[in-house]
């Protein structure tokens, strides 16, 4: 029997098969890279993939894709999980664009993104700090290493920050790319040995590091360097909170009201004091000094919390306990903010309180002379 | 190299080049599906939430916690284990800022000492 030779057969073959291989490696190219899932939508989110003409209602559990846009309408929120691990939750009217990821499992990874406007949140996908990633707003560029970082960009970080001592109302601020970013944790004393994290806020040429929760930042406006680093107030926390997770005011009665309340209504804080007023002047410290309100029932005095002191909660039997008796406290110890180490430029002189932050103050800290 | 192999090397060249196009795997797609898909329910969200505090995955639990939080902001356990793993993680004020949103509502003795565990730890260190 004569067989074929072996070219006849061969050649259409190879044929096939080159061109199959180059088909793939053309789509391996063209097409977007996932680099994670929209986790959690609630109501109004859209994505813009790089090759498309124009935003889509953006579904649960869809594939998100380097260099897609978000938009986000109002009171709507969105999770990214992304291959690394790393999570990014973005608040409402919010728009960003994702610029990077790059992931080595054996190694480290790193994700890059724009926000243009909106609160964020940003958790590294692994503790330590070979996770580098950054968020860079109009204004600033936010480096993160291994921690947990909430950001605004826009008017609403300007509202924060007005009513934050460390800034003032007398920065002048752009409402459109003013940038607050604060830092989360993991603290020093994070439990399970959970590394800690750092973070830098860097704008026109200077450099700010954040590296103990509630450490926080803020640039004005586009070419003016970060003030901070200083710690943000309570309220100015619960504020930024509300922007990322659902508005925790739903969960308050309104002012006034008695329903449903388990304890004696003298027991309870006036309504109303967990949020400031609208231009209330908070500093970053606790209750003494103005900063955040009655401390919480049954959790003693900010910041410590107790660990044998019954609390005010309803018990399973459905007797109310008797308030205990408040413990004296001694007033927090106020830790000035250490010197800056690199060029921090400071509120604009007013006439004002001696306050520590008040440049025209004899207490504020003189600067060196460059 | 005789030309008639030319275009064998290049099927194994072109080849190879599109097999190292696709990423490397790290959490696939379907394993972040799964984690998405556990907080579509308060309840199951917690049970994973719990998983990752035993297991040291603090962060994860936090986004675990919050994606519960979004989906149903009504849940106070939910809230109430943020506020605690939030402690874990040395955020001890921020903790307090969101169990202050929850005074007055009920929980177990055994829920409030397991979420309020590592902030009232935190003070003895």
């Amino acid at each position: 029997m004569r067989s074929l030779p072996v070219r006849v057969i061969g050649k259409p073959a190879v044929a096939v098969l080159l061109v199959l291989s180059l088909a793939v490696a053309v789509m391996a190219v063209a097409a977007p890279r996932v680099i994670g899932i929209a986790a959690a939508v609630v109501k109004d989110v859209r994505i813009k993939g790089a090759g498309a003409a124009n935003f889509s209602k953006a579904s649960v559990r869809q594939r998100v894709a380097l260099a897609d846009q978000v938009h986000t309408g109002a009171a709507s929120r969105l999770q990214l999980l992304l291959l690394d691990k790393s999570k990014f939750t973005v608040g409402a009217n919010a728009r960003l664009t994702i610029d990077r990821f790059v992931y080595d499992p054996s190694g480290s990874s790193s994700f890059s993104a724009s926000v243009a406007k909106g609160a964020f949140r940003f958790m590294s996908g692994r503790s330590g700090r070979d996770n580098n990633s950054a968020i860079k707003s109009p204004a600033a560029t936010i480096g993160i290493r291994g921690t947990v970082v909430d950001g605004v960009v826009g008017e609403l970080a300007a509202a924060i920050a007005r009513s934050e001592r460390a800034i003032g109302r007398d920065v002048e601020s752009d409402p459109e790319t003013a940038t607050l970013v604060v830092l989360r944790g993991p603290g020093p004393q994070t439990r399970g040995g959970v590394s800690v994290g750092a973070a830098d806020v860097s704008a026109a040429g200077v450099t700010v590091n954040l590296d103990r929760p509630l450490q926080a930042a803020y640039v004005p406006r586009v070419g003016a360097p970060p003030i901070g680093p200083f710690t943000i107030s309570m309220p100015g926390l619960a504020r930024l909170g509300d922007l990322i997770l659902e508005p925790q005011e739903r969960l308050l009665p309104p002012p006034g009201s008695t329903a449903n309340l388990p304890f004696p209504r003298d027991n309870l804080p006036q309504p109303g004091v967990f949020l400031p007023p609208p231009g209330a002047i908070y500093n970053g410290g606790g209750r003494n000094d103005g900063g955040f309100g009655p401390g919480i029932p049954g959790l003693g005095s900010f910041p410590e919390l107790p660990v044998d002191r019954p609390t005010q909660r309803t018990r399973q039997t459905g007797q109310a306990q008797p308030s205990p008796s408040p413990t004296p406290t001694t007033a927090p110890t106020q830790t000035p903010n250490p010197p800056p180490t690199t060029t921090n430029v400071p509120p604009p002189t007013t006439a004002g309180s001696p306050s520590p932050n008040n440049p025209n103050s004899p207490n504020y800290p003189q600067q060196p002379v460059p | 190299m005789k030309v008639r192999d030319f275009p064998a090397a290049c099927l194994l060249a072109l080849t190879a080049a599109s097999l190292g196009a696709l990423p490397a795997r790290a959490e696939t797609p379907a394993e972040l599906d799964a984690l998405s898909r556990a907080t579509d329910q308060p309840g199951s969200g917690v049970a994973l939430a719990r998983r990752q505090i035993a297991s040291g995955e603090l962060l994860d639990a936090l986004a675990t916690l919050e994606r519960v939080i979004l989906n149903h902001p009504e849940d106070e356990e939910a809230r109430l284990l943020h506020a605690g793993v939030t402690c874990s993680i040395d955020d001890r004020r921020g903790a307090l800022v969101e169990l202050d949103v929850l005074r007055g509502r009920e929980f177990s003795d055994s829920l409030w000492d397991e979420a309020t565990a590592d902030c009232s730890r935190q003070r003895e260190g």
